[in-house]
């Protein structure tokens, strides 16, 4: 898991074309969505939920209060991706 | 047809697996609301919710006692200014500190109060971006809201049943409104009250259920026909905000296996006309909508579609903002916008407009805001910072710097609409060496920041 938070930072980088942000700049814990983090909006939301399913090859099918948890920062996404993958 | 929910047993709404609303919590909460509203001394009310069976009540409420209903363009506090309302109904009363506001709360079993007809005549005002530099007031009544989910009722709804509705759509705006609330509440159709965000919600909203699908093509054309829930669920999958690209409406129709009903229109006009994938051949052509007169009439800026119907206020002849060219057997084709007006993720912006509202910073001397293309599209910004604003840039970064100004667009602006690329030059590029001012803008861009 501790190889992946770097990984995350780099993919929502380049999978969001997020310019003058470096993976030092993302705080793990801060939330990726809304004031106080990285400021993500909807389409960002859905785009790396895309990127994330098609990278770890992990299902996203809990009920939608879940699936927002598991979106809430790079160290809760890290920790639902090594929940699914085979150990 | 009447207001369905306003009747009878079951579900008005679910959200998520654990929370679902009846029809009769549902009525009480309307009850209880209009109760209040009978109480408080305002006028002209901002309805702003981010909880679609909230807001749905919050509507009939207001309605029923014949209120002035005024939809922001966002559901942000800063986008009430100049909508002149004596108050916000909300369920987030947080989100708007030092105005009046009625916080919609639970009522619990017994309430004694009537329950309100919304009333046809009510005043419903949508904000949406304009050509004039701010947001452009749209009013409706609320008889024309009502005509147009009948309208929908009677042109799709035979096959759909008791289908389960859920969007991945604002219901702050037109679409959203009509397609995931007024019409689920009009037809007795349980609908779910969140935005869905991603596939994974939008396959749990529906959880297993026959469904009707409302999105748009910021979604569609981002997903895959396996991300989506089983064709076979689904009675209607219907796209508006913009046309979907020809991929993604072919994907549909021929890997998911139903075509999306893509719906045109505006907030001004309502829905005007349709189309579905059937091959590439005639994609071009959409088809009027029953009960909507269409023409053309030219003006400066070419051949502007006006339209009539139940739907347009007053009953009257509305401009839309799109240039048309009507074929031989009444369908019509999309030639452009008539207006500086962009769709930009399916909704409307006005460069223009945020380009005002950035100049009204005080540390910004000049700006310019350009549509960039690339994998995504995205709103750039190139700014000439005043001393103050240079002064920031050398202590916090540019980085620091950029995100304050976000910030104080963000109070009027949906989070997507906001700039994601800025430059800061220390003069705007003027029409020198025969390059124009836009390639210089855009050149600007394509450097490393």
């Amino acid at each position: 898991m501790n190889q992946l938070i770097p990984e995350l930072k780099q993919l929502i980088i380049d999978s969001l074309d997020l310019e003058d942000v470096k993976p030092d700049d993302i705080d793990a814990a801060a939330p990726l969505f809304g004031s106080g983090g990285l400021g993500l909006d909807s389409i960002d939301a859905l785009e790396l939920g895309v990127a994330v399913q098609k990278r770890y090859q992990v299902k996203l099918d809990a009920n939608s209060a879940d699936t927002r948890q598991h979106f809430q920062s790079v160290e809760s996404l890290a920790k639902f991706i090594s929940s699914q993958r085979p150990a | 047809m009447g207001m369905r929910i306003l009747h009878g047993e079951g579900l008005a709404s679910v959200s998520g697996a654990r929370d679902a609303v009846s029809r009769a919590a549902f009525r009480r909460r309307v009850q209880s609301l209009r109760a209040a509203l009978d109480r408080h001394p305002a006028r002209r009310w901002a309805l702003v919710c981010e909880d679609g069976a909230w807001f749905g009540a919050g509507l009939l409420a207001l309605a029923g006692g014949g209120r002035d209903i005024v939809l922001p363009q966002a559901p942000q506090a800063g986008a009430l200014q100049d909508t002149e309302v004596d108050a916000v109904l909300t369920d987030r009363p947080e989100a708007f500190a030092g105005i009046p506001t009625l916080a919609m709360t639970d009522p619990g079993e017994d309430v004694e109060a009537p329950l309100p007809m919304p009333n046809d005549a009510t005043r419903v005002e949508f904000y949406t971006s304009g050509s004039s530099g701010k947001p452009k007031c749209v009013p409706k009544a609320y008889a024309q809201l009502r005509l147009e989910v009948e309208g929908l009722e009677r042109q799709w709804g035979a096959g759909l049943g008791t289908a389960r509705v859920a969007g991945t759509v604002p219901h702050h705006h037109l679409y959203g409104l009509l397609f995931r609330v007024l019409w689920p509440l009009s037809a007795g159709r349980v609908f779910h009250s969140g935005m869905c965000l991603q596939p994974a919600e939008l396959r749990a909203a529906v959880a297993g259920e026959a469904c009707v699908i409302v999105s748009s093509p910021a979604f569609l054309s981002r997903v895959t026909a396996a991300d989506l829930p089983p064709v076979s669920q689904v009675g209607a999958l219907f796209s508006s905000g913009a046309p979907l690209p020809d991929p993604t409406a072919r994907s549909l129709g021929e890997e998911w296996g139903r075509a999306a009903i893509e719906v045109y229109g505006s907030t001004e006009t309502g829905g005007i006309g349709w189309r579905a994938w059937d091959g590439a051949e005639g994609r071009a052509w959409w088809n009027p909508i029953a009960g909507v007169e269409a023409e053309i009439r030219a003006d400066e800026s070419g051949p502007r579609l006006w339209t009539k119907s139940g739907c347009t206020y007053k009953h009257d002849w509305m401009p839309s903002g799109d240039l048309v060219r009507f074929g031989v057997d009444g369908r019509f084709a999309l030639q452009g916008r008539a207006d500086d007006v962009l769709k930009f993720e399916d909704k409307r912006v006005s460069l223009s407009e945020m380009q005002g509202y950035l100049l009204s910073h005080p540390w910004v001397a000049e700006a310019r805001l350009l549509l960039l293309d690339g994998k995504r599209q995205q709103i750039g910004a190139a700014v000439v910072l005043k001393p103050e604003g240079r002064a920031v840039l050398e202590r916090d970064g540019k980085r620091a710097l950029q995100e304050r100004l976000r910030e104080s667009l963000s109070t009027r602006y949906e989070a997507l609409l906001l700039p994601r690329k800025w430059r800061f030059p220390d003069a705007l590029p003027g029409n020198a060496m025969g390059k124009t001012e836009h390639a210089r803008l855009l050149a600007l861009f394509e450097a490393q920041p």
